[in-house]
């Protein structure tokens, strides 16, 4: 037997104008994660239906519930456009719902097809009417029923119950190519979260400094960018090693200015990997105000070293709220493992906050620091990370 | 297959095991393999065994046979003598100093949280408990009085047998249960429970050569244990007998405790040439510093060392890399970013910060210290900040 889900999408039908590119993108979206299986994706009206043998009914929940683009799904029966048939279906749903232990319900019919008999408001009524004498505990709450019932007449008829929600969004691509700053921390793999559903496809940058920053923290971060490839259907990670660019710094610049011209370099790199990849925009995760070196003008210091647009999803969002995004899309746990242990003796104790523009940028650039950065691009280690419905566990590689 | 390090120098985190005593206790395990708590042939058989182990390692302790109890590790018999305070009527609290092991000091913390007073006694300067301080923190409710005998951290060897008769002279009548985490003493400069006094004291097999799993504590007196069961060992562990671990557990303490002399002048010989290699990199320092080798306050085994500039978790990772193994602090709990006992005795943050643990056993060698010395010194050079 055949799952079938019928998969809700929502803003993709008020960009009318590319309307037809982002249908194809979706459909191209799901097909790629379950390339390893056989699966349907079918579109019509405004709806998609995916179907998959009911053995892989698991990965197809799982591809639909973070693929951006899809608003919302529900496992649906399909039927015949017969009364009798699509009785028989929703009298099924019924069971179930009861079965659930829900107490009220509603029907909601809609009806595209015109040629069927019956208004949408007689179906709705007349399989109201069925399903309270075949489960008499149930009872009719229009405004907030605990259940509803969906029945809608197409091209075939479809029933199915309360569905699930999506991540919403739209279709990655849609949005451009951008690259991600993908620290070891709670906030850059949210920040690439967010710009995923805003549909723009990801690669992402990495930089290492070993020995002052363990193994184990580049695996937590390969570790992130596959929880992002759950999302993303597949991740590109660079890394970029960094440990004589720190060394420089910490050699050359004034203490209280470390952390700024750090996050400098880090720009420069970032530009020339999306320049390199034809990247239109480099996206972080800073916060306004979280830490020393994201204050307005410390961005305005660190932006001035690329041309492409920085996108800083979380630039007005509280830790907390953060935090929670952090936990529902998994990587929170991945995030707070404790392999960040270094940084500490290059942390200036109290950095500069307020970066004087034109005297930084002199300064920075007396420092010479560009040949070293421009080095620790040419030798970047590039790895792709796979979709994969095995989600990284904090925990299992220690 | 992994096959350890070229120069292991982490033998607080655990000594490689003597081969011969852990072939010869799969034999015994599988041959006397009958519960000593049966009354049939199989399981006098092993009872018979067990007492043999327990004769044995009570005479590498200093304990008569009776005291000895077998349980599964150093940490649990930390646990059994702290847990028994939960045990009797009446308002308790417990003495602790700020260096023990997490198998005492979160114990102890555990106990604060269900309503225990635990009072904690920092060290001096030197990385030693004063038996002065630790009878101040009496309390007329005081159960338990907890310091171990020799730091995992920095070496340093507490006065155990002053500060029992510190604690003895204060409380007087009351006599509170003295307790010695002896994990790190056993078998490098010796453990002596009745010399010293204590009415208990915990070890553990494995950092003296012996199988995991398989510890003991010793009792001077009957404590009311909180875990019960069966009524093994006294009442005090229940569980089925372990008996091929005590048996090799007692192999290894005895040999390793009849060879305690013998091997201190080498110890001290291998401190001297760590602690003359370490001063001549620049900015390198013992913790405590001014800790000089042949000092008798520490024991030659373990040196708290620090890199200022150099975190010890990298210099740990590049000594690694180097095919030196060594530990940041205690090897249990190396993740964590403090350093508790280090904070305890007042050593500046910046120093604990790049600190780490070398320490030294049996069959370390001249070589071993220079390959650690060349690679650290290297290491610093290279990476300081």
């Amino acid at each position: 037997m055949d799952a079938l889900y019928l998969i809700k999408i929502g803003e993709i039908r008020l960009k009318e104008g590319n309307r037809t590119e982002f249908e194809q993108r979706l459909k191209h979206d799901l097909k790629r994660r379950l390339s390893s299986i056989h699966s349907e994706v079918r579109h019509r009206d405004g709806r998609y239906y995916l179907t998959v043998a009911e053995e892989h009914a698991g990965l197809a929940e799982f591809v639909l519930a973070r693929t951006p683009g899809v608003n919302g799904w529900a496992r649906a029966v399909m039927t015949s456009k017969d009364i009798d048939a699509v009785r028989a279906a929703v009298l099924e749903a019924a069971a179930a719902v009861v079965a659930r232990g829900a107490a009220t319900f509603k029907v909601e019919a809609r009806r595209s097809d015109k040629s069927f008999p019956l208004s949408s408001y007689e179906i709705a009524s007349g399989l109201g009417a069925d399903i309270l004498e075949r489960f008499p505990s149930l009872r009719v709450d229009v405004r907030a029923p605990e259940a509803t019932l969906y029945v809608e007449i197409r091209e075939k008829a479809y029933v199915y119950t309360d569905g699930y929600p999506g991540v919403r969004g739209l279709p990655i691509g849609s949005g451009g190519r951008g690259l991600l700053l993908l620290s070891g921390g709670i906030d850059s793999p949210v920040a690439g979260y967010r710009m995923l559903c805003r549909g723009l496809s990801l690669e992402s940058l990495y930089f290492h400094a070993y020995p002052y920053t363990s193994r184990e923290a580049w695996e937590k971060v390969r570790d992130l960018a596959a929880t992002l490839a759950s999302f993303s259907g597949g991740m590109t990670l660079h890394t970029a090693s960094f440990t004589d660019v720190q060394l420089r710094i910490k050699k050359d610049a004034p203490a209280e200015k470390t952390t700024l011209y750090l996050r400098a370099c880090m720009m420069i790199a970032a530009d020339m990997v999306a320049k390199a990849r034809g990247l239109n925009a480099i996206v972080s995760g800073e916060s306004l105000g979280q830490v020393a070196s994201q204050t307005a003008e410390n961005m305005r210091f660190t932006g001035s070293f690329t041309d492409h647009a920085i996108l800083r999803p979380l630039v007005g969002t509280d830790k907390e709220d953060t935090i929670r995004t952090a936990r529902a899309i998994g990587s929170y746990e991945l995030s707070i493992l404790p392999y960040e242990d270094c940084c500490v003796l290059f942390s200036p104790k109290h950095p500069i906050l307020k970066a004087d523009f034109a005297a930084e940028r002199e300064a920075f650039e007396a420092l010479g620091l560009r040949e070293a950065v421009a080095e620790s691009v040419a030798t970047m280690e590039t790895l792709e990370v796979p979709f994969s419905p095995e989600l990284p566990r904090a925990g299992a590689a220690r | 297959m992994y096959h350890g390090p070229m120069h292991y120098l982490d033998w607080a985190a655990t000594a490689p095991p003597y081969r011969d005593i852990l072939e010869a206790a799969v034999g015994v395990a599988t041959e006397r393999y009958g519960n000593p708590s049966s009354r049939h042939g199989a399981g006098r058989d092993a009872r018979a065994l067990l007492e043999s182990a327990r004769e044995r390692l009570g005479a590498a302790i200093g304990a008569a046979p009776s005291s000895v109890v077998f349980t599964s590790g150093g940490s649990e018999a930390d646990a059994i003598a702290l847990l028994s305070t939960l045990v009797g009527k009446g308002e308790r609290s417990v003495v602790i100093s700020e260096l023990e092991h997490p198998a005492v000091y979160e114990q102890a913390r555990a106990l604060e949280s269900l309503g225990v007073r635990v009072v904690r006694v920092r060290p001096e300067r030197d990385g030693v408990v004063s038996p002065g301080r630790v009878a101040e923190a009496l309390r007329p409710d005081t159960a338990v009085v907890a310091v171990m005998a020799v730091s995992n951290e920095t070496g340093a060897i507490q006065p155990i047998g002053r500060i029992v008769e510190a604690v003895r002279s204060a409380a007087g009548p009351r006599r509170p249960f003295v307790h010695c985490d002896a994990v790190q003493a056993l078998g490098t400069i010796g453990f002596d429970a009745r010399a010293l006094g204590v009415d208990g004291a915990a070890f553990s097999a494995h950092k003296l050569g012996g199988p995991r799993g398989v510890g003991a504590l010793y009792l001077s007196r009957p404590i009311s244990p909180l875990v019960l069961g069966g009524g093994q060992e006294g009442g005090m562990r229940p569980g089925t007998h372990n008996t091929a671990g005590a048996w090799a557990f007692a192999e290894a303490a005895a040999r390793a405790a009849a060879s305690v002399e013998a091997r201190m002048e080498r110890a001290r010989a291998l401190e001297r040439r760590l602690f003359d290699g370490l001063r001549a990199i620049p900015g390198a320092t013992p913790l405590p510093e001014g800790r000089l080798p042949g000092d008798e306050r520490y024991s030659p085994y373990i040196a708290c060392l620090s890199f200022p500039g150099l975190a010890g978790e990298t210099m740990t990772r590049l000594l690694d890399e180097a095919g030196v193994a060594i530990s940041t602090g205690s090897a249990c709990s190396s993740s964590k970013k403090e350093r508790r006992s280090l904070d305890a005795m007042g050593v500046d943050r910046e120093l604990s910060f790049s600190s780490i643990r070398v320490s030294s056993g049996r069959d370390t060698s001249e070589a071993d210290i220079d390959a650690f010395l060349e690679a650290a010194s290297s290491a610093y050079i290279r990476f300081r900040v």
